[in-house]
């Protein structure tokens, strides 16, 4: 960038001693190869200038909406947020799926239990083995050992999403209709 | 301008500077005039103006003050008491509107020059008009003074409320460009006009702009008025906030309902809940073996006839009761089935009123406590100046805010310092969404230190999506195990809280 400021400034000093000084003026003979560079230097370098302006956004003070009244979260919007994160079946978010998983299967547990009329230990045990649903995909959710159904892996690579995000669905699916309807 | 005198010596100056002013005030009313907004078509000649020094602007001030007597006599008047509102500047940036016009300008000029075209690189010496225009000047701190009115301070919930506000430049400088966006507090919501302005300002001119609030419950303050400045050209733009401090109370009336039946734990004064101690009474309690001294009518004479034993007949004796109504305020109660409905807090508030009005007209002695980072305690009281007290704590209390608080909610040192002010005999009614595991766990904590828990808990679930699905099995969840740990619990969603209570009362028994 230096070379080039030093060109500019260089360009500029002797336009100036050129309009003071007409002997100068009359060494740099005008013809039509000195016109044609001058031209091609200014548009290259006012299409630099100009592009600079590409990309960027103008810069507003966004003061917000003041006339709308704070809104409320609603129950939940924060699970949503985490299942958002983990329905995308790139690796990681370990503890986010882990951490899902648990809250499912204690309402699971718990839904079970009174379904079935048994202590919470042999609830515990139907959800963990897959026994507690018909649905293979829901049973499969919190049993590590069983894989999910081809046409669930088959459905999740076509439409980019984790199995486990379809088994979470299908585990909420079940506990509703164990409770008995919608909550 | 802000000097009543500097009118006064204004409408003095002799008749040639009069003339001058005349004639250079419509030159100025129309460069600053109201559509300055539109900066771009009118923007160089006001940069010339501004170039015009102050001898323009004095002209302007003298050809104001050469109006009407009257009307001079009264600006002056109010122009004594507008002091400037103070202001804290918080950025300025550059817009980047005229970003690449010098390159441009630039470029237009090579190809006239390349073509042999002198009308090109005139075209291209306007641009470089452009560029300089976008850089001459600077967004102008304003010197406004504010002033917002409310037509009514202590509306009822529900009602509409007009907001005026009134800007007026008292600096020396024009603002070619003002937005202004009013601070109108985040538990109000505007029903009618927008809450901003954009215009122009001359110093000493003013804009109003109007707009109305529905009434909600709780003490609500404005927040500081945004104005955003730019120069003329729009190039360069600078934030800044001015406090004009307006406040509204809102307090609902407390109408009793949800005839709430209590637990039985009571104060040794008559009231009106049963209780498990034979005494005087209306129900039937127990019968025991008569002692001298027991009343005539209270002797079993049935039982009398039959063996010849004398009895005496023993009634439920029927106390007051210490109640503490305890509503959940933490950020997490504040949450509702949809973001622009009245949020679970609300519920609580509106529920813990009816509450406060029908045990206080029952002789029960209540008290007012949130679950809130912020202190708000009412000790259990009874009498009408109670009353009072309570309908304000329940209106207006900083911790029962419309809007969460941002402070952190410590639970253990909540609990303590509850507990400590808890009267020993005191029953607490906890009001909430139980949307989380703490309130469920608080419940069951105060219950176990002897203080006989009722959850009253508003539905503010909805089920459209899993996460939202999965707090609803979550929180029905946590009913059933408060109520399996002997804690009454009670939910209510669209119908009311009174028919609730009065669905739930025929489930519970004593």
């Amino acid at each position: 960038m230096r070379p080039l400021a030093l060109a500019g400034v260089l360009a500029v000093a002797v336009g100036l001693l050129a309009a003071l000084d007409r002997g100068i003026a009359a060494a740099i003979s005008p013809t039509s190869a000195v016109v044609t560079l001058i031209g091609v230097l200014g548009v290259v370098q006012g299409v630099r200038y100009a592009n600079a302006r590409r990309d960027r956004r103008r810069l507003l003070t966004d003061p917000g909406e003041p006339e709308r009244r704070a809104p409320a979260a609603v129950p939940g919007s924060d699970l949503d947020e985490r299942i958002a994160r983990v329905a995308s079946p790139a690796p990681g978010g370990y503890r986010d799926r882990r951490d899902l998983r648990d809250r499912v299967r204690e309402v699971a547990v718990d839904a079970v239990a009174r379904d079935r009329n048994c202590s919470p230990e042999a609830a515990a045990t139907a959800v963990d083995d897959g026994t507690w649903s018909d649905d293979p995909v829901a049973a499969a959710f919190f049993d590590t050992r069983t894989a999910y159904p081809l046409r669930v892996r088959l459905s999740a690579g076509v439409r980019g999403r984790s199995n486990y995000w379809y088994g979470l669905r299908a585990a909420i699916d079940e506990i509703e209709r164990v409770e008995g309807g919608a909550p | 301008m802000s000097d009543p005198g500097d009118a006064a010596v204004a409408s003095e100056s002799d008749a040639a500077t009069l003339d001058e002013a005349e004639a250079g005030a419509p030159e100025r009313s129309e460069r600053a005039g109201p559509n300055a907004a539109d900066a771009d078509a009118t923007g160089t000649e006001s940069d010339a103006a501004e170039s015009a020094g102050d001898a323009a602007e004095r002209a302007g001030d003298a050809a104001e003050s050469a109006g009407d007597a009257a009307e001079r006599a009264g600006d002056a008047a109010e122009r004594a008491s507008e002091t400037p509102t103070d202001r804290e500047r918080r950025r300025e940036v550059a817009t980047d509107r005229w970003l690449g016009i010098a390159g441009a300008a630039l470029a237009l000029v090579g190809l006239g020059v390349l073509v042999r075209q002198p009308s090109l690189v005139l075209s291209g010496a306007v641009g470089v008009g452009y560029a300089v225009y976008a850089r001459a000047g600077d967004a102008p701190t304003p010197t406004l003074s504010v002033t917002r009115s409310v037509s009514d301070e202590a509306p009822a919930p529900g009602d509409e409320v007009r907001v005026t506000v009134r800007a007026e430049n008292v600096g020396e400088t024009a603002l070619p460009d003002l937005r202004l966006v009013d601070g109108v507090p985040p538990g109000l919501a505007v029903v009618d006009g927008p809450a901003r302005v954009a215009t122009a300002l001359r110093p000493g001119t003013a804009v109003t702009f109007e707009y109305t609030v529905r009434a909600a419950r709780g003490d609500h303050e404005w927040e500081p008025l945004t104005a955003v400045t730019r120069d003329a050209a729009g190039a360069r733009e600078r934030t800044t906030v001015l406090d004009a401090p307006t406040a509204i109370a809102c307090t609902p009336e407390l109408s009793a309902g949800g005839d709430l039946p209590l637990r039985g734990l009571t104060t040794v004064h008559h009231g009106r809940v049963p209780t498990d101690v034979g005494g005087a009474g209306v129900e039937f309690h127990a019968t025991r073996e008569y002692r001298r001294g027991d009343p005539l009518k209270r002797i079993d004479w049935n039982r009398r006839a039959r063996t010849g034993e004398l009895s005496t007949v023993e009634l439920r004796e029927e106390r007051s009761a210490t109640v503490v109504l305890l509503v959940d305020a933490r950020e997490s109660a504040y949450v509702a089935a949809d973001p622009d409905a009245e949020t679970a807090v609300e519920a609580s508030v509106a529920a813990a009123g009816q509450a406060f009005s029908a045990l206080l007209d029952g002789g029960d002695r209540v008290g007012i406590a949130a679950l809130s980072p912020l202190d708000c305690w009412l000790p259990p009281g009874s009498g009408t100046v109670h009353a009072a007290r309570g309908r304000e704590t329940l209106a207006t209390d900083p911790a029962l805010a419309p809007t969460p608080s941002d402070e952190r909610f410590y639970r253990s040192l909540w609990l303590r310092r509850f507990r400590r002010r808890l009267p020993a005999d005191a029953q607490v009614l906890f009001f909430t969404p139980l949307v989380d595991d703490t309130a469920a766990t608080l419940a069951r904590r105060i219950d176990a230190h002897g203080h006989l828990v009722t959850v009253l808990s508003p539905d503010s679930t909805t089920t459209e999506t899993a996460g939202q699905r999965l707090t609803t099995f979550e929180r029905r969840q946590r009913l059933r195990s408060l109520r399996s740990a002997g804690i009454r619990a009670l939910e209510w969603g669209d119908d009311s809280f009174p028919v609730a209570v009065a669905a739930a009362t025929r489930r519970w028994s004593r």
